[in-house]
């Protein structure tokens, strides 16, 4: 492998306008993740809000009008502009890498995502700058609630507006994953030798391109009925609230999947490194990877058990089902741990803090499956609680987990371990005293999206118990950020690979130069730097 | 087959199970229509794939696949930066914004993605 | 519904307690230590009969507990022929209207909230729709909520069996005082009212 032949390549410029006019997708990676963690911290911080908001009943630090922009705009921002696009971002700086390639299929595409990205989410928290503020009817919408005869702001508007953009770029993004996935992988990397993360990609890019236009449309529909007349949703003309529902959730659920595959293939690189073994199970996991997708797209109106005008034994039987994939999977981590030699660094203990938390989300998703259960807790703190479990508890988790694993090939740097172990035991700890208790609230009877609660019962205390959890949350980000500070001034030089890792990225520099490869390992299996590191274990 | 097109084709089966199978059990026409779609599209990628693929030139999957060939072995030059993009972002949502705020941003946004369509073209030349 | 609710809880607490333990006691029992010497354990990666087990015991569990789920639903779903009572409740922003039919229109927002009264051990038929936006029609000591949904009118029977006043709330965001749309249901024994049907309706 002693390929010195120079790519010609232009040079890659480090201005400004380098970066306004990049089409690297390593580049454009740290583009993405970069605002997506500026997007966390916003989103963050208004959950801080909302925190203190609840703290106690009858509080009055925000109108209500404010409230329901607060919990809005985070929702919104977690969901759309947080979870999913730091994990396109992490993807597009790891795809060709993992498969031995230059760049992406269309990089230029590529770029026109991230930008629409940036545009559509600036675009949607543009609507606080308005007369009637941003738009305040949760991240679903739902109609005729964000029907123009009742939220006449354009905040609502410009939310619709938003979300299109980075609906159409995220589209865009997939086609991109896919394409090069199957068209650009070095000699030897056949598909089943591909990085698991990859394989959790190209599902994940599946789910986009099934989910994603029921979105586009409803959203046009919405905005015809506010702006051109229109009566979609209107049944005083014909149209059909539940039709917004139908249309939201078809999306809204493989979304859900989006921003949970690409945790699961984030957990299944850094495990098996830390664990000193092959990922267990290669096989079975990419299967359970798309039959959680299929299935994904047959679930939707399990959000709308309580309307009473759904199929529930289709959805709820469907739900179950997604359960044993996901059970498969677990299962194939706790493998991969077993009689290993467990090396609980940072990245790490953000992987074992996932499976544990996840764990608990996902008992509490089979509980919610079952109609009769879901009549109790829909719309309640029961379901915050679920759906934090599983995007705060696993997504940002494994989040906190690939910045820890990937930044010093990113960056060069390496974080600071200490530090990282105090932000995951903030993290772990605040984390769970701020949503356990929800579970109980819920069931107390606490409904969900409101500025303010009856004292009853244990609901004082348990929202007192969740606000001082969420401030250790808190505490955990700022030590984030004082790590990537202190270790940023220190500058230690990295190696290629200074993990011990199995998959091509750690094949080449950190960070990697501009055409990724200099030269590669041979590739057999789906850990080619470790059967580089360990040609004795090697098959001939 | 390659890998990639079946596994497109057998989500498209499965796509189409699944449609007639909730048509059958509930009659609901939003959902069937939206699971039919799916079906439709992953019915027609995954046959355009396969003709195509005839043709294909999937290099991981060769079994002659040379592994010691040179790396970074690239086809023409290679940029790493474009206007393109941004420029192309701006104009979508100068358009989009611009029907929510003002008809003359919508028109800035098309002015600038005509500019941009005539320089995509000179430049693809 | 709470036999629903028992089983779910103990097969889930079951599940994330065996689950946790396996994570919790690899981490322990195979964690690296001081004296690692950076050598490789045992490098397996497949076990079929393995793999196969926990695919269909998985499977097993939950058409288990679906089948389970099913009859639960359908005995909470189910609607008798002939309610003793009915009432016509109807979501707005921001209160409710309870109409009985041959009966009172009791209506009521967050300054008053309206009351809805129910004979114990008989059954009440719902029908529920909204006059504007989405709400949900929740009382958590049921254990069940319904959505109001304008243009749709759904119906299900309550047949409480204990006597008292239940908090309820609207579930479903609905605007600036979704917080505060709350209501009561008051369960008294038949004699008490047929009582309050033919007196003031208090």
């Amino acid at each position: 492998m002693s390929a010195t032949t120079a790519p010609r390549i232009e040079a890659e410029s480090n201005d400004l306008l380098g970066w306004l006019t990049t089409t690297d997708h390593k580049r454009i990676g740290i583009l993405y993740l970069t605002t997506s963690l500026a997007y966390f911290a916003v989103a963050g911080l208004l959950a801080i809000a909302i925190r203190t908001q609840l703290a106690r009943p009858d509080n009055a630090v925000v109108t209500p009008e404010q409230y329901a922009q607060l919990f809005t705009l985070h929702g919104t921002a977690m969901i759309f502009l947080v979870v999913a696009p730091f994990a396109l971002g992490l993807a597009n700086f790891l795809i060709p890498l993992q498969i031995g390639a230059a760049d992406m299929a269309f990089p230029r595409l590529n770029a026109t995502s991230y930008w629409m990205f940036l545009f559509g989410g600036l675009t949607v928290f543009a609507g606080a700058a308005t007369n009637e503020g941003a738009a305040g009817n949760g991240w679903t919408s739902y109609a005729p609630l964000s029907e123009i005869a009742i939220s006449t702001g354009l905040g609502q508007d410009l939310w619709i507006v938003g979300i299109f953009l980075v609906s159409v770029a995220t589209i865009l993004t997939a086609i991109n994953f896919v394409t090069t996935a199957f068209i650009y992988r070095a000699p030897g990397m056949t598909m089943w030798r591909i990085p698991i993360f990859t394989w959790e990609m190209i599902a994940t890019s599946l789910l986009i391109f099934m989910a994603f236009p029921s979105l586009a449309a409803d959203l046009e529909l919405l905005f015809v009925d506010r702006n051109l007349g229109g009566h979609a949703f209107d049944p005083a003309y014909g149209g059909n609230a539940l039709l917004w529902q139908h249309l939201f959730w078809f999306f809204g659920h493989p979304e859900v999947y989006v921003m949970i595959l690409p945790y699961f293939g984030v957990v299944s690189e850094i495990i098996p490194v830390f664990s000193r073994k092959p990922i267990f199970g290669y096989t079975g996991l990419v299967l359970a990877a798309f039959a959680i997708a299929g299935l994904s797209m047959g679930v939707w109106a399990h959000h709308m058990f309580t309307s009473g005008a759904v199929d529930d034994p289709f959805f709820s039987a469907v739900s179950f089902l997604i359960a044993v994939p996901t059970g498969v999977k677990f299962f194939n981590w706790i493998a991969t741990m077993w009689r290993g030699r467990i090396v609980l660094a940072t990245p790490m203990l953000f992987c074992i803090g996932f499976l544990i938390n996840f764990l608990l989300g996902g008992v509490t998703g089979v509980m919610i499956a079952s109609p009769p259960i879901d009549f109790q807790a829909h719309q309640s703190y029961f379901i915050v609680a679920h759906m934090h479990y599983v995007l705060g508890g696993g997504s940002l988790f494994a989040i906190f987990a690939a910045l820890f694993f990937w930044w010093p090939k990113m960056f060069g740097v390496k974080l600071d371990e200490t530090l990282g172990k105090v932000c995951f035991w903030l993290l772990f700890v605040g984390f769970n005293v701020t949503f356990f208790p929800m579970h109980l609230s819920g069931l107390y009877g606490m409904a969900r999206r409101v500025y303010t609660y009856p004292a009853n019962g244990p609901l004082p205390e348990l929202n007192m118990i969740a606000t001082i959890g969420s401030y250790v949350m808190l505490l955990g980000v700022l030590v984030f950020v004082w790590d990537v500070i202190v270790s940023t001034r220190r500058h230690e030089p990295v190696p290629d690979d200074p993990w011990g890792g199995y998959s091509l990225e750690w094949a080449t520099s950190s960070p990697p130069p501009e055409h990724n490869f200099d030269s590669l390992p041979p590739i057999h299996s789906e850990r080619p730097v470790f059967d580089a590191r360990h040609p004795e274990l090697t098959p001939p | 087959m390659s890998v990639g097109v079946r596994l497109f084709l057998s989500s498209a089966l499965f796509s189409i199970v699944i449609a007639v199978a909730y048509w059958y059990l509930s009659h609901e026409p939003t959902g069937t229509f939206l699971l039919g779609v799916m079906a439709f599209g992953l019915s027609f990628a995954s046959g355009y794939m396969i003709l195509a693929e005839r043709d294909a030139n999937l290099v991981g999957d060769k079994r002659d696949a040379d592994p010691d060939a040179e790396t970074g072995v690239l086809v023409g030059t290679y940029s790493l930066h474009s206007p393109l993009p941004l420029w192309s972002a701006l104009s979508i949502t100068c358009v989009l914004v611009g029907l929510v705020i003002s008809p003359a941003l919508s028109a800035l946004g098309l002015v600038g993605g005509l500019v941009l369509g005539v320089f995509f073209i000179l430049q693809s030349r | 519904m709470t036999s629903d609710w028992v089983l779910f809880i103990a097969c889930g607490a079951g599940v994330a307690l065996l689950v946790w333990g396996l994570i919790l006691f690899a981490v322990f029992r195979w964690r690296v230590r001081s004296s690692d010497d950076g050598g490789l354990p045992p490098q397996f990666s497949s076990n079929n009969v393995l793999e196969i087990s926990w695919t269909l015991i998985p499977l097993a569990l939950v058409i288990a507990l679906f089948v389970f789920t099913y009859r639960v639903e359908a005995r909470v779903e189910a609607v008798t022929p002939r309610p003793a009572v009915s009432v016509d409740v109807t979501g707005f922003r921001w209160g409710w209207t309870f109409a009985y039919a041959g009966g009172p229109t009791i209506t009521g927002t967050a300054l008053a909230p309206p009351q809805l009264v129910l004979p114990a051990g008989e059954t009440t038929r719902i029908s529920i729709t909204s006059s504007d936006v989405n709400h949900a029609f929740w009382v958590p000591a049921f254990l069940f909520k319904r959505d109001a949904i304008p243009g749709l009118v759904t119906t299900f029977d309550l047949r409480p069996v204990e006597t008292g006043t239940f908090q309820g709330h609207c579930a479903e965001f609905c605007g600036l005082q979704h917080a505060l749309m709350g209501f009561t249901v008051r369960v008294v024994s038949p004699a008490d009212y047929t009582a309050w049907l033919h007196g003031g309706h208090t």
